[in-house]
């Protein structure tokens, strides 16, 4: 089976694609900044080097982490599940469900390692940059060394390897599922996603209170913050199945009023497909909570030392743009993530769109449907992320400023919107035209 | 049964398909598969037609060009003595969605659409009112009106191709193609289908194309039309199963044929092995060979 998998992805390297860039971003980024810390652990560095560096290795490495393993989760979940039919046909040549599951397993592991292998190189430099970065900004002092080390190669290994192969794991279970027994895992597994996305909440809330007995002037400060923005947006994500219900439950009469027939098609489809859906909502919840939460925390602090009457110096100002590049490297890669799993979501969309098409859809009317939904999802997608940025943001201003509301304009949040938006847009709309170039009865017979 | 066509556009002409020398061919210049060689033919309104022939022989091709699913490189098309135009998908689309219904042989069904959305779909694309009480009926008399509501997933094949029977027939459509609607089903539904499609023609006045490799489905129609290599290879009315089958065993037999016979990959005739092995109409032998149950079914009809 293990040779299967080899073969598979042999055979069919650009399915492997999507999963590929985002283990190896993601790889990437974790050794990036957990390699601060093998710098700072080296031997004779002086206190205030190895201070700057852990720091920034602990806040970013650990929300930028977790962000690492729902991001690469979520495009190995899609990945999966798109491949309903070829799983099928596996089936029914006699092959079990645990012959499945170690092929999928095995496929997503050896990704994941081929992944990490390619990223050690890229994540080496942009480790060695960021780190002269610092003594350029006399944050660290010149004689420190870059280290690359047992720290950097554990983490991104672990973590890629762990949400490549969990997500695959608890992807294939379902895509397996023994349909006689389904009614009775459904509710079990239904359970479990409720008990998840309560811890996942939980947790989020526990570190905004942190945040909130936390020393303003701990440079940590925005660690637990960060991590709320995270955690809560994987709590939303987790239950954006009903929040979408109950979104098209309240918009589902408007929408197709105003979009008629593809409005009444996306309504029906996102109200079936929003199980699904949730691996789209996933990334994007992620990038807008993430990257309100950070940008704007970035805005508070540079702020708060204006206020204080502090003067900046050049070396203050220096670290504040370091910083912003360093957010900016996370929020990149959260909006690359959000793009490669709506690609991978639309691009198996062929025969759906095809079956339309045949219907009697014109393209217009297929691309008018995407548009509709990726209306919908990116509405979605933005409230529950700026609501879960929010619980990152609130306590983090709270601490840094005394008052609740941050002065801030939405000025970021607009543009992060936008982002968002455009990403969603673009994305879903380019891979359907691609999409819609193939003639609609090839669509549905292909597979037959 | 079907209940009467609706008044708009109702006017059809006595000829509901006519094609003048189509032709199609897939691929490049020197390695090219000419799928469709200067077929000519001309459909009565209310005609029941079958089209057979070998593997490859270009039957899909011809429902698929006919249809407008698929151009042709030459020739024309006509559709209730209207020429089929249009440049671009959007505008074969139009053309398409008020003339022509399509069964595919896997249904083609939206899943997420319950029974009486999938059926009406092709009127809400084309803009047109929604005459529910027609839809239910229709859907009643192809023997779903107890399953109105039910998604696609939740029902049998024949079940879904009962669906998709009534989806080309809401339109009023002036052709019906079908390309192997029996081909996924089991005997008894198959039998079910056969009948429905020709009903929809005796009663409701349908014009219905069907592809199908089994002798037995194209006993159900009218006519049949063979097909080998792309070319028009005969026609038989008031077909039986043993006559087309014995005529299928020798389409690419020089003497019994006027197309020239090619030992090209065409060649394979996909219903080959049940003939070659002894075509038994007269044995009421084992149901799940389906060509025999049928033709006990007929005989005894
Ligand atoms: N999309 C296509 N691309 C290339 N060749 C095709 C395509 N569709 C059909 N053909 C070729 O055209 C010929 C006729 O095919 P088809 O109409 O599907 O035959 P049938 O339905 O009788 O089996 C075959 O040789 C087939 O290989
Ligand atoms: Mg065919």
């Amino acid at each position: 089976m293990l040779q299967l998998a080899f073969r598979s992805v042999k055979e069919r390297p650009g399915r492997f694609a999507a999963t590929l860039l985002s283990a190896f971003l993601g790889a990437g980024i974790v050794m990036m900044f957990n390699s601060l810390h093998d710098t700072a652990a080296q031997a004779g560095i002086d206190a205030q080097s190895e201070e700057i560096l852990s720091t920034t290795g602990g806040v970013v490495g650990s929300y930028g982490t977790l962000l690492v393993f729902f991001a690469v989760a979520s495009t190995l979940t899609v990945n999966v599940r798109q491949r309903g039919d070829e799983i099928h046909l596996l089936r029914c040549s006699g092959a079990t469900p645990a012959q499945i599951k170690r092929m999928i397993m095995g496929e997503a592991a050896f990704v994941a390692v081929i992944a990490t292998t390619l990223a050690v190189l890229p994540a080496m430099l942009a480790g060695r940059l960021l780190v002269s970065s610092f003594k350029d900004s006399n944050q660290v002092a010149d004689n420190v060394d870059y280290a690359f080390g047992s720290i950097a190669l554990s983490t991104g290994t672990s973590i890629t390897l762990l949400s490549s192969v969990g997500a695959a794991w608890l992807a294939v279970r379902r895509a397996t599922s023994d349909p006689t027994t389904t009614a009775a895992k459904d509710a079990a597994r239904a359970r479990w996603r409720t008990i998840g996305g309560i811890t996942a909440l939980v947790l989020g809330a526990g570190a905004a209170a942190t945040t909130l007995a936390i020393d303003e002037t701990e440079p940590a400060l925005m660690a637990p913050a960060a991590y709320a923005a995270v955690m809560t947006s994987i709590g939303f994500a987790v239950f954006s199945p009903h929040l979408l219900r109950a979104l098209l439950a309240i918009y589902g009469r408007p929408i197709q009023l105003l979009a008629g027939v593809a409005g009444y098609l996306t309504v029906h489809n996102m109200r079936r497909r929003a199980d699904q859906l949730a691996g789209v909502l996933m990334p994007m919840i992620l990038f807008t909570g993430v990257a309100i939460a950070t940008l704007y925390m970035q805005l508070i602090a540079s702020d708060a030392l204006d206020a204080g009457g502090v003067q900046k110096t050049a070396d203050d100002k220096n670290l504040e743009s370091l910083n912003l590049v360093i957010v900016g490297i996370i929020v990149a890669f959260a909006c690359i993530m959000l793009i490669n799993t709506l690609y991978a979501a639309t691009s198996y969309r062929n025969r759906e769109f095809g079956g339309q098409r045949l219907a009697g859809a014109t393209p217009r009317q297929v691309q008018i449907m995407v548009a509709v939904e990726s209306l919908v999802l990116t509405a979605t997608g933005v409230t529950f992320g700026t609501l879960a940025g929010l619980v990152g943001i609130l306590p983090y201003n709270i601490v840094r400023t005394d008052t609740i509301w941050p002065e801030q304009g939405p000025a970021t949040w607009i543009t992060v919107t936008a982002l968002a938006a455009t990403v969603t847009f673009l994305t879903s709309l380019g891979t359907t035209r691609r999409s819609l170039q193939t003639p609609a009865v090839d669509t549905v017979t292909a597979a037959a | 049964m079907f209940g009467r066509k609706s008044g708009a556009g109702a006017v059809k002409s006595a000829e509901a398909l006519r094609l003048v020398n189509v032709t199609k061919s897939y691929g490049m210049s020197e390695n090219a598969v000419k799928a469709l060689d200067d077929v000519s033919l001309s459909l009565a309104s209310g005609s029941f037609t079958a089209v057979m022939g070998p593997s490859g022989s270009g039957k899909s091709t011809l429902l698929q060009c006919a249809a407008g699913l698929d151009r042709a490189d030459e020739g024309m098309v006509l559709v209730d003595g209207e020429r089929m135009s249009g440049a671009t998908e959007a505008q074969l689309t139009r053309f398409r969605r008020d003339r022509i219904g399509f069964i595919f042989q896997q249904y083609n069904l939206l899943p997420t659409l319950d029974v009486v959305q999938n059926t009406t779909l092709p009127l809400k694309l084309a803009g047109r009112r929604i005459d529910r009480a027609r839809a239910e009926r229709i859907l009643g008399q192809v023997g779903l009106g107890d399953r109105l509501h039910h998604r696609p997933d939740t029902l049998s094949g024949g079940q879904r191709q009962r669906i998709a029977v009534a989806r080309a027939l809401v339109t009023d459509p002036s052709v019906i193609f079908a390309d192997e609607p029996t081909g996924a089903l089991d005997t008894r539904s198959a039998r079910d289908v056969l009948s429905l499609l020709q009903e929809t023609v005796r009663f409701h006045g349908a014009t219905v194309v069907m592809v199908t490799h089994d002798p037995v489905a194209a006993s159900y129609a009218d006519s049949v039309i063979f097909l080998a290599d792309g070319k028009l290879a005969g026609q038989m009315t008031a077909p039986t199963a043993d006559a087309v089958a014995e005529r299928l065993a020798h389409l690419g037999d020089p003497d019994h044929d006027t197309t020239p016979h090619h030992t090209d990959h065409h060649g394979v005739p996909e219903y080959a092995n049940p003939y070659e092995s002894g075509y038994r109409s007269d044995e009421s032998s084992t149901n799940d060979y389906r060509f025999d149950d049928y033709s006990v079914l007929r005989m005894g009809a």
